[in-house]
């Protein structure tokens, strides 16, 4: 008897122990999401204030005017919206296609293995070291400050990613389904496009999250390759409202808050796919 | 309605030679079994028909047009792989009908095929399905009905029974036999199972190490084997192989002894008996070819399987079903000396008798 109540109490509070773990996990990853939250809608004496303001203050909008309003912080999301979207459409057609390549083509001697090291070495520097050529190259071809610019320098660092995420997803299906199509009666690509793609959409799912978020949180490229609102992204505009006499952290909380929307959203949305994306090599068929 | 014609194919992985100068035709109609154990380069054969390998060398003809080099899609074949490779995200019916959709069949007369070929298979009530949600007895004859959906040049079938429980294996290789005698289409069909194959085939190409050992009809194969892997490898249970020696006509080995045989000497020869072909003889018979004691004795049902220890290997024999022998105890065996063959150990070839 004593052992069962003892044995109950050891349940207890290990339960107890791996709810405060996660509680504490859920605090670390959801406060500063609450703070820009609550922020963006503070009077500025209540961002200031000390002790903090957590939750008694008379809400605003004056942040949300003065940054989609006064700002022009709604062309910033637009042009990142562009910029992303059309990345991460460029980077999956032509990563997919390369990533399919590389699964399921016949290479002499060890050119596989040496055609996907040279993808993946491209992302082996830091992208930093590609600034200066990368400003060259696009002043050489009038393409400074455009929204272009931007897409062709996040594409060319999103591509060795997709590339390699989508190699690894056609590695794990069966070969034969692809010939059994070709088999039926359909080309190679008829049997890429009936077949494969339509298989690896969790893997698709993934690779575009990814390459999403990846375009839409760029901060550093976007910094040297944009100037004005013509092609200036989200990051950099908000990293505008650091100024040389004060920072406003009312407009940076209420911009950077809107800005995290789109994504949180998108994967909500994609959420299942991603799952199911991720462990996809575990599981196979 | 084709033949299919190998010719001086050689098919190499890198340094590995997996089809080695093959030569065969398959008649048209004919039931060809491609039969050999795994990495024999039976699958490797067939996958050349179908275009998904390519040959290294030597022409494959399908009735007159050579199709070296020519996408599967232009050769008019089907296949049945031995994992179904059923379309996961297509419901059954969709599956079926994907060769007639890919040949832009208009959808009404896709749907009355679909029907028709499904009715045949017993499919017609699950065409709404995916194919995880049926059992390994239906997805097989998905794989089936997507190959006879349209009528091909020549059907290719990959072990499209070896993931089969028993039962359900009998069952659909008797349906396969009727489907293709029902429908006359060439068929090139592989396994490892020299039961399918013998049960299946107009006629068998045994293969090993990339060469066929041996071409003929089920019976031939059977009962004069060429070499001593055929002999070995058809049959259950496998003929008894005795090695030994041939001198002045005797074949001897530890025990056994076998007059009248062979026309010359041969140092190192491997007997080969089956066990229906070994008789147990009467008490007082001293005319026999062996003595040994009794290693165990297996009541199959319709016959008794009965091991004696020669030497260090076994003899097994197939005696009557009330065989009534006890292990140890000493029997003499006599061997029906037409069904006694004889190869060289050395070149692995017959021997005349």
């Amino acid at each position: 008897m004593t052992t069962r109540v003892q044995h109950r109490a050891t349940e207890v509070i290990s339960r107890l122990l791996a709810y405060l773990v996660m509680a504490f996990a859920l605090f670390i990853t959801i406060f500063p999401i609450y703070w820009l939250a609550v922020n963006s809608f503070k009077l500025d004496i209540d961002i200031f204030a000390v002790p903090p303001v957590w939750f008694e203050f008379s809400p605003t909008l004056k942040h949300y005017d003065a940054a989609f309003i006064g700002q022009p912080f709604l062309i910033y999301a637009l042009n990142s919206l562009i910029i992303a979207v059309t990345t991460t459409i460029v980077s999956l057609v032509f990563g997919t296609m390369a990533g399919y390549a590389l699964a399921r083509f016949d290479y002499p001697g060890r050119w596989r293995y040496q055609i996907s090291f040279w993808i993946l070495s491209t992302r082996m520097m830091p992208p930093i070291v590609t600034i200066i050529p990368l400003f060259i190259f696009f002043n050489f071809f009038g393409l400074l400050n455009t929204k272009l610019a931007v897409v062709v320098a996040y594409t060319a660092f999103n591509l060795p990613f997709v590339t390699w995420m989508m190699k690894s997803y056609f590695q794990d299906l069966p070969p034969e389904l692809e010939e059994a199509a070709m088999v039926d009666g359909d080309t190679r690509w008829g049997a890429f496009l009936h077949v494969a793609l339509p298989l690896a959409r969790p893997g698709l799912a993934a690779t575009a999250i990814f390459s999403l978020i990846l375009a839409w949180n760029e901060f550093l490229l976007a910094l040297i390759l944009t100037q004005t609102e013509r092609a200036m992204t989200l990051p950099v505009g908000i990293s505008g409202r650091v100024t040389q006499y004060t920072t406003h952290w009312g407009e940076i909380s209420a911009a950077g808050f809107l800005a995290s929307v789109p994504i949180i959203i998108f994967a909500l949305i994609v959420q299942r796919h991603l799952v199911r994306g991720l462990s996809f090599g575990a599981v196979k068929g | 309605m084709a033949s299919v014609t190998f010719r001086n194919v050689v098919k190499k992985f890198g340094k590995f030679t997996a089809v080695m100068n093959l030569n065969l035709e398959v008649r048209d109609n004919e039931f060809l079994v491609l039969l050999g154990p795994s990495g024999c380069g039976k699958t490797t054969t067939m996958r050349m028909v179908a275009g998904l390998e390519e040959a290294t060398s030597g022409d494959i003809y399908i009735d007159a047009d050579r199709i070296n080099g020519v996408l599967p899609k232009y050769r008019d074949v089907a296949m049945v792989f031995q994992s179904y490779a059923l379309y996961p995200h297509l419901s059954v019916a969709d599956n079926i009908g994907y060769p007639l959709k890919i040949r832009k069949v208009p959808p009404a007369e896709c749907k009355r095929r679909i029907m028709e070929v499904a009715r045949r298979v017993e499919l017609d009530t699950l065409l709404s399905r995916l194919p995880k949600e049926l059992s390994g007895g239906q997805r097989q004859r998905v794989a089936l009905a997507r190959a006879i959906v349209r009528t091909p040049r020549v059907f290719l079938m990959d072990e499209p029974l070896s993931n089969l429980d028993a039962k359900l294996r009998t069952q659909m290789r008797a349906e396969l036999k009727h489907l293709q005698h029902e429908l006359q289409v060439t068929t090139i069909y592989v396994t490892h199972d020299q039961i399918e194959a013998m049960t299946l085939a107009h006629r068998v190409a045994v293969m090993n190490n990339g060469v066929i050992e041996q071409l003929g009809t089920p019976r031939e194969i059977y009962n004069d084997p060429r070499t001593l892997f055929v002999a070995g490898f058809i049959g259950s249970p496998p003929m008894n192989l005795i090695p030994g020696e041939v001198k002045n006509g005797v074949f001897a080995s530890a025990g056994l002894r076998v007059g009248g045989i062979g026309r010359a000497d041969v140092s190192r020869a491997v007997l080969g008996v089956r066990p229906e072909d070994v008789h147990v003889a009467g008490a007082g018979d001293a005319d026999v070819n062996l003595l040994a004691p009794i290693y165990s004795v297996e009541l199959t049902g319709e016959s008794t399987l009965v091991s004696l220890r020669l030497g260090n290997q076994l003899m097994t024999l197939r005696a009557d079903k009330n065989f009534a022998g006890q292990i140890d105890q000493q029997i003499g065996v006599k061997l029906a000396a037409d069904r006694v063959f004889l190869f060289n150990e050395e070149s692995r070839d017959r021997v005349d008798v």
